[in-house]
């Protein structure tokens, strides 16, 4: 299901816009009822959003999400490779957490990062994680879509000046 | 007829609370498959519940050239013909995958539809999970010579609901294969699951609406195969649940690019290429993760020596 579909609309309306605000008469079933008026509108924004929290509650409560246990060598290295089938990985280091890890791949760095009850990854270059800062015991890679921070406690052998 | 007597759409929201709340239950009693996470479901309800805020801003344009096309028609379907309502089913259908594989192919209009791509996960939730650019896209320009031919605003507004309705249901890990005639000829849950997979060899595949006839005609169709499970979401998955993210990344990733061109070609290229288009063919595209992909299909069909 996608775009380029209508949004739902009020029933004296065509794809949202109120029809007694455009001049021109209907041919067939003319609406006499006033278009839909704001506070009617929000009050079935508000409706809905209680079902949204409902459900997002339920969804919650129920325990669906994935077992996302903490990263072993094993695991990161299985789960780069849905994200970089070719590369070649030289090293990996673990967040002491298990919530993320790093990999050296030629002069690439391979990254990745639990979210929520899935892993996110990206690369860089190995330059750039090298040279990244510590602060809070914690690694901060430049990255310009995320801003990951990983645990330098779990990045255990961390030397990126030997790698 | 300007205005339709009933929007299918509307009709529907109880069904699809009722619906997600059935999936969600059945995936608790471990009766069927169903994976949400509280987060992702949140940003894709959100995402529904809010877009009819955005499409405000184009509806009138919408409207407006939708009747002003209607006017200079050739001919005219009457609303009740029922031949009109089968003609109608099948060009609306044949223009969504149209519009559809548009939507995968060039970056502009992916731009508009990345944002229900973007979850890891593949539940009724999902399917919520709607642009907010879609109209400023202009994707909707191709639905206008349905106008020219003779089918009234209303019947198109009203056929377009229905197919969005029914992309609804498909939705959902819950339905493993539905019986071999329904899946030869519509669109089904194990269809859509390989559009929604980032495995190389699901992606952008199975553009269909209501049918998958189209695919199948076109050379998109891909089956769902037991031996390898759809991995659900992006080529490089988002990174946040924010859900201003989830609708304008791709949008900002445009103006970051256009920022860098240096030349009119890298323009055209950044707008109209295919998505992950870059000057120096740097970036994993579609089109070459899926060679790639068939490279080490053949070379591990090829015995070690
Ligand atoms: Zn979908
Ligand atoms: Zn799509």
């Amino acid at each position: 299901m996608t775009e380029g579909q209508p949004a739902p609309r009020p029933p004296s309306s065509f794809r949202g816009v109120r029809l007694d605000a455009i001049d021109i008469v209907p041919d067939s079933c003319t609406s006499q009822e006033p278009a839909i008026p704001i506070p009617a509108f929000l009050s079935q924004l508000a409706v809905s959003g209680v079902a949204v929290l409902v459900i997002v509650a339920l969804a919650a409560a129920a325990r669906l999400a994935r077992s996302t246990p903490p990263l072993d060598e094993a695991a990161a290295r299985a789960l780069l490779a849905d994200d970089f089938p070719d590369a070649q990985i030289d090293q990996v280091w673990l967040a002491a957490d298990g919530a993320a890890a790093l990999a050296l791949s030629g002069s690439q760095a391979l990254y990745l990062f639990r979210l929520g009850d899935a892993w996110v990854a990206r690369d860089l270059a190995w330059s750039d994680v090298a040279s990244a800062p510590v602060r809070g015991g914690r690694l901060h890679l430049p990255l310009s879509d995320v801003s990951p921070r990983l645990a330098r406690p779990a990045l255990a052998g961390w030397a990126p000046e030997t790698a | 007829m300007l205005e339709a007597p009933f929007d299918p759409v509307k009709l529907a929201i109880p069904f699809f609370i009722l619906a997600i709340l059935l999936e969600i239950g059945l995936g608790r009693l471990r009766l069927a498959s169903a994976e949400y996470e509280a987060r992702d479901t949140a940003a894709s309800l959100a995402m529904g519940l809010l877009r009819g805020i955005p499409a405000l801003l184009t509806a009138g344009l919408i409207f407006a050239a939708t009747v002003w096309v209607w006017e200079h028609r050739v001919l005219t379907v009457p609303f009740d013909a029922w031949w009109g309502w089968v003609a109608i089913f099948f060009l609306d259908d044949l223009i969504y995958y149209v519009f559809h594989r548009l939507s995968h192919e060039r970056r502009f209009w992916w731009a508009a539809h990345v944002n229900h791509h973007s979850s890891q996960h593949y539940n009724l939730s999902t399917a919520l999970r709607q642009t907010w650019t879609g109209g400023l896209a202009g994707t909707w320009l191709l639905w206008l010579p349905l106008a020219f031919l003779g089918f009234s605003p209303a019947q198109i507004a009203i056929q377009q609901g229905i197919s969005l309705v029914y992309q609804f249901w498909i939705h959902t890990e819950a339905v493993g294969r539905m019986p071999a005639w329904f899946e030869a000829v519509f669109n089904t849950p194990s269809h859509h699951r390989v559009h929604h997979a980032r495995n190389p060899r699901y992606l952008d595949r199975n553009y269909a609406g209501i049918l998958i006839i189209w695919d199948k005609m076109f050379g998109t169709f891909q089956a769902e195969l037991d031996e390898e499970k759809p991995r659900y979401g992006l080529i490089r998955n988002l990174g946040s649940f924010n859900i201003l993210t989830v609708a304008f990344h791709e949008w900002i990733a445009i103006g970051r690019d256009l920022a860098s061109a240096r030349s009119l070609r890298e323009v055209g290229g950044y707008l109209f290429g295919p998505p992950a288009w870059s000057p120096d063919g740097s970036r994993d595209t579609s089109k070459s993760l899926r060679a790639r992909w068939a490279a080490r299909q053949s070379a591990g069909a090829t015995p070690a020596e």
